[in-house]
């Protein structure tokens, strides 16, 4: 049985026609091949997966799909046409955050998310606002370095 | 710091920030076959025979009986089956492979087959295993004398528990067949290691069989000598089926089937003379699990470097690794080192606090000079900077007014601080980058004066394409967007041997340098031109024999001395690490950035293994299979992570870098520990020692 | 045949629960897990009673379907409860999660449900038929068993306003973000005129259901301090005897010492 779902996807508006139980990490990887959102563990606890749903981060492997009736979605491709994805692009280059990349879309989904929040963390507000996010490569300090930056070079973006 | 130091943007920042880079996961699956693995559900068993339900059209069964050459996975040796043949010897071991169209439906498939097994007495704990893979010992000096003459003699084991990669991305790849060739891409840390295994498998000529890789989220030895069997099992499925099939893990089978750090067991005895360690006799046994995969060579590095980095004149040090019933153990960055480190360093610890010295000033007296006799005999050829590295760690971290002030607490939050001096052999053990690898590079130039590098090595994500490039330009000197490098197939590169051992920016770095400079002088404007580098052995290098394990076992050494503080939770045996600082000598960092982003990296995940990554199995079964079990560290955890960078040049490696990648991940862990044994005041012998350890061990002191 | 519900207002909710295929689903962090892919979904976060939070004379009612973010940024959220939601996971989990997914998936290693119970919280049960408070102690019968009926929903989460600023409230877990409960323990100790009004304990994570001993800490209720400290070694030893943990991810021995450690530094910061 399928069921159709509309939702706000990336500013454009979406129809899912599809079962409502699927998750929506499955959906945007393999039906909508939006494939920067990337699954890590698929119970929620490494954020690899993270978007922003209605304004707040989200992991996408523990959403059904049935539950976004009217929800706004945004992945990491629609994340990266704003201008803090340009602020946040450069801060991390800046300081070579990005070693496997396999955490870094969830991780930047979760950096905006923060700073939209919090345009001025302190380093600790910074760590505990990506904690849900593991990397196993860096360590996080560069990314902590990253979101920082971002924070200071683009000021009065968030 | 020289020029070449300074950072530059990392080649993959880009399509891996904005989600555009393909990792093998992200490939269009039309048209494709998903493969899923039929697994042995018991530790030791004959099998007995397969029962199939109705497969519907589409769907195919392949297991030993349609690998077309040798059903064996040539690594170093051949012992691991591609499909199980007549036993299974862990739980896990792939008995066959169900192929089909709908990846959902092959899963539902394979719930339904039955496997037959007659089941056998396993062997989960090494020390119990009449089955020996490998033996190796060494001697130097006269041990039996130093014992003899010695006024206190030592003796203590010591445990270290498995680890885990848990890098972000899971094993995967994907097999084509098409026009009698076989194509397999994929998260392939070493893509000739794979190719030499498929044409083993496959019984095809080399120049049928390809490997590349795809953008590869983390390896860290994970997936050094695991994707050799994941591909041989994939390519002959697409052989079978004249298909493309893919094979790509999920978290729970990632970790429950593929390797780990090897679990170790060591014993120390050690001779002392005038508060002076003059000899130690070294066990030394690390469990391989099922197979042989890479234990010979892990047991290697683990045997010769369980001395640690000081100078002892008199030794004996045997290893064995012997096989159980459990998950073959493989490569994991720092390759056998961090197991005997781990134990060394609490050994010259526990021996200096028994003589009331502070284990930093005892293990300073002993630490290796520039010109010392190796462990096997071989030389200190280069200058060790532990002394300066240990006074830097010490005045960062403030460690005697720390260590003086942690004695003797009685509160609920006791703290402490711990350290540890340890050093990574850089490159391959012995001569086998001469006899073994015998590395080629090339550096391609077009017309318009573009240079490709080509090399067979992998860019985790560890910053290598970023770094071969600037060593090329900077040679050249050209611009760097003039280097082109892309992901590595082995139907275009040369073998410049694999990416492991910290040997890439050493080894094949120096190579293209080499080259580099070639091209350099041969340079001809509008013509295309090819260099190629061989490999040239340093001929001061006291040859190693690996019969007798006399002689250099590695070129040269990377150096680090860490710094750990913890408190102490006493109520709840919670261990936080208020400070880590490291100093670290990788010879020039070829970028600052990167360097620094792996020696924070490789710290953190050696912190994990030494306080918080616990894997426990129950029968030959792994329970801590998910994220959410098998903890490894958030970014809260370890929040004041300092490192500092010492530079001690190589005069054989490029621009006077050396190995790095592994280095970070061999001292933090008994830096670890011996900030909780301050804070506790014992002796500790075992890792992981997470919250429930510390109980424990307040429990005892208390009775 | 899979179909999935968004209901808009409480009755409909109630109603859609009669059917028994619907699986009521809040924030989707625990059913999402484990997803059944034939599982029929009653959607429950667009039903505005049981997602806000509000006050009466009595009670702080907070909606079931509220996500921990929505708990913990709540000016009438205690502050206990407030602090036990931050240690929830991370961020993402925080902003799906719901407070009555965390109650009815009976863990004990919840983490809301721990500070509910510590409270004496009451949960509003509705159905077709009507409704019910149950105190949320007699809401968990035993391991993963409820006193839920299969056509009822948990709609709100009845939180005593009064008597739960002096608290203490320890979670142990194995990381610092991202961790499930090993062990947690929260009490409250409200005084009032140098008497207890009242003392509460609770502990998660070591048994098959967070433990409530109301009776044991109903000992110290209506005592002065010092009459507490005479009360102490026979409070502490009736607690030792009832409190049986099982093996977990952490063994009996660690889960019971850590249990009497936090309780016995519960009754030291408040003077006992």
């Amino acid at each position: 049985m399928t069921q159709e779902i509309r939702f706000n996807l990336n500013g454009s508006d979406t129809v899912y026609t599809g079962n409502p139980a699927d998750r929506l990490l499955d959906v945007l990887r393999n039906e909508l091949r939006l494939t920067g959102t990337k699954c890590g563990c698929k119970e929620g606890e490494c954020g690899a997966c993270s978007v922003i749903i209605d304004g707040k981060l989200i992991n996408s492997c523990l959403v059904a799909m049935g539950s976004l009736e009217g929800a706004k979605v945004l992945t990491i491709e629609g994340c990266t046409k704003t201008p803090q994805f340009a602020a946040l692009d450069k801060a991390y280059e800046s300081v070579s955050a990005v070693q496997c990349g396999f955490c870094i879309p969830g991780m930047i989904m979760a950096s905006q998310c923060l700073l939209a929040n919090n345009p001025h963390p302190s380093e600790a507000e910074i760590r505990e606002g990506i904690s849900g996010n593991l990397c196993r490569c860096t360590g996080y300090n560069a990314i902590v370095k990253a979101v920082g930056t971002a924070a200071e070079e683009g000021n009065g973006l968030w | 710091m020289k020029t070449i130091s300074k950072s530059v943007p990392k080649r993959d920042h880009a399509e891996k920030i904005s989600g555009s880079a393909v990792y093998v996961c992200d490939y269009p699956t039309e048209g494709m076959l998903f493969g899923r693995l039929l697994r042995s559900s018991v530790p030791k068993a004959n099998l007995l025979g397969v029962k199939l339900p109705a497969l519907p059209e589409g769907y195919i069964y392949i297991d030993k009986n349609d690998v077309p050459g040798t059903n064996e996975v040539w690594m170093i040796l051949k012992d691991t089956p591609v499909f199980a043949d007549k036993t299974v010897e862990h739980i896990g071991d792939p008995i066959g492979m169900l192929v089909g169209p709908d990846e959902r439906e092959v899963d539902r498939l394979l719930a339904k087959v039955e496997v037959e097994y007659e089941e056998l007495e396993p062997t989960f704990d090494a020390r119990q295993s009449s089955v020996v893979f490998f033996d190796y010992g060494y001697e130097k000096g006269d041990v039996d004398k130093a014992f003899e003459d010695a006024d206190k003699v030592y003796e203590e084991d010591f445990e270290t528990g498995l680890q885990e990669h848990l890098y972000l991305e899971t094993n995967g790849v994907i097999a084509h067949s098409k026009d009698g060739k076989i194509h397999v891409h994929g998260s392939i840390q070493c893509p000739y290691y794979v190719h030499k295994a498929l044409v083993h498998a496959l019984g095809m000529p080399r120049e049928d069989v390809s490997v590349a890789q795809d953008v590869m989220g983390g390896g860290f030895g994970g997936k050094e000598d695991y994707p050799s069997l994941l591909a041989c099992q994939a390519a002959v499925a697409a052989y079978k089926t004249g298909k493309s099939v893919r094979v790509v893990f999920g978290r729970e089978e990632d970790v429950e089937a593929t390797s780990k750090r090897h679990p170790s067991f060591c014993n120390y005895k050690v001779a002392v003379k005038d508060g002076h360690v003059t000899g130690m006799k070294i066990e030394v046994l690390y469990d391989a699990g099922a197979y042989t995969t890479m234990s010979p060579v892990v047991l290697q590095r683990g045997i010769i470097g369980a001395p640690g980095i000081y100078t002892i004149p008199h030794l004996k040090v045997h290893g064995q690794s012997r096989k159980t019933n459990t998950v073959p153990n493989g490569a994991f960055r720092g390759f056998g080192g961090p197991q005997t480190f781990f134990a060394i360093e609490m050994m010259m610890t526990h021996i200096a606090k028994d003589l009331g010295q502070d284990p930093v000033d005892f293990k300073l007296r002993h630490v290796a000079k520039q010109g010392d006799l190796t462990s096997t005999s071989g030389k200190h050829h280069f200058p060790v900077p532990i002394p300066a590295m240990m006074d830097a760690v010490v005045k960062a971290s403030d460690y005697y007014t720390k260590r003086a002030a942690y004695k003797n607490q009685t509160g609920r939050y006791r703290k402490g601080i711990g350290m540890a001096a340890v050093y990574h052999g850089a490159g391959f053990t012995g001569n086998g980058e001469r006899d073994i690898i015998k590395a080629v590079a090339q550096l391609r130039k077009d017309r318009e004066g573009n240079v490709e590098i080509l090399t067979a090595n992998t860019d985790m994500g560890q910053g290598l394409f970023t770094v071969f490039a600037k060593i090329v330009a900077e040679a050249l000197s050209l611009p760097l967007e003039r280097i082109i490098i892309t992901y590595p197939d082995t139907a275009r590169v040369p073998d410049s041997g694999p990416t492991v051992a910290s040997r890439s920016v050493m080894a094949v770095g120096e190579l293209l340098r080499r080259a580099a400079l070639r091209l350099k002088d041969e340079w001809v404007d509008g013509q295309e031109q090819l260099i190629e580098e061989r490999y040239k052995h340093p001929e001061w290098m006291i040859q190693f024999d690996l019969e007798t394990f006399q002689g250099d076992a590695y070129p040269t050494y990377s150096w680090t001395v860490n710094a750990v503080e913890v408190e102490i939770d006493t109520y709840t045996g919670n261990i936080g690490i208020v400070g880590a600082w490291g100093s670290f000598d990788v010879g020039t960092p070829i970028d600052e950035n990167i360097v620094i982003g792996q020696m924070e990296g490789g710290f953190v995940q050696s912190l994990g293994y030494g306080m918080m990554e616990k894997m426990t199995a129950e029968k030959g079964r792994i329970r801590n299979n998910k994220f959410s079990d098998y903890i490894i560290p958030s970014s809260v955890d370890f929040s004041n992570l300092q490192v500092m960078l010492h530079v001690e040049d190589y005069p054989e490696g490029p621009f006077g870098a050396k190995g790095a990648g592994e280095l970070p991940h061999v001292g933090g862990a008994p830096a670890v520990l011996d900030a909780i044994e301050n804070a506790l005041g014992v002796n500790l012998n075992k890792i992981p020692f997470v919250a429930e350890d510390v109980m424990n061990t307040l429990r005892e002191v208390s009775r | 045949m899979v179909t999935s519900f968004t209901p808009r207002s409480l009755d409909e909710a109630i109603r859609l629960r009669q059917k028994p295929e619907l699986t009521p689903y809040t924030g989707g962090t625990d059913l999402m897990v484990n997803p059944n892919e034939d599982a029929s979904y009653l959607f429950l976060h667009r039903v505005p009673e049981m997602k806000r939070i509000v006050e009466d004379g009595e009670y702080i009612r907070f909606g079931a379907a509220c996500t921990y973010t929505e708990v913990i940024k709540h000016p009438l959220t205690p502050n206990i409860l407030k602090e036990a939601c931050l240690k929830i996971a991370a961020p993402a989990i925080r902003n799906a999660g719901s407070i009555g997914g965390n109650i009815a998936n009976g863990s004990p290693k919840a983490d809301s449900a721990l500070i509910f119970m510590v409270a004496d919280a009451k949960l509003r049960l509705c159905s077709a038929g009507g409704e019910r408070l149950v105190p949320i102690k007699d809401f968990y019968l035993g391991r993963k068993k409820l006193d839920l009926r299969p056509d009822e929903l948990l709609v709100e989460v009845l939180m005593p306003r009064h008597g739960l600023d002096n608290y203490y409230h320890v979670k142990v877990g194995a990381r610092n973000a991202l961790a499930i409960s090993r062990v947690s323990f929260a009490g409250i100790m409200d005084i009032e005129d140098g008497k207890i009004r009242r003392c509460a304990t609770a502990f998660g994570a070591v048994s098959d259901v967070i433990i409530r001993l109301d009776q044991i800490d109903q000992m110290l209720d209506g005592k002065t301090i010092s009459e507490a400290k005479e009360l102490k070694s026979a409070y502490l030893s009736a607690m030792d005897e009832a409190i049986v943990p099982i093996r977990g991810r952490v063994g009996i021995e660690y889960r019971k010492d850590v249990c009497m450690n936090l309780l016995r530094d519960f009754l030291e910061v408040n003077g006992i």
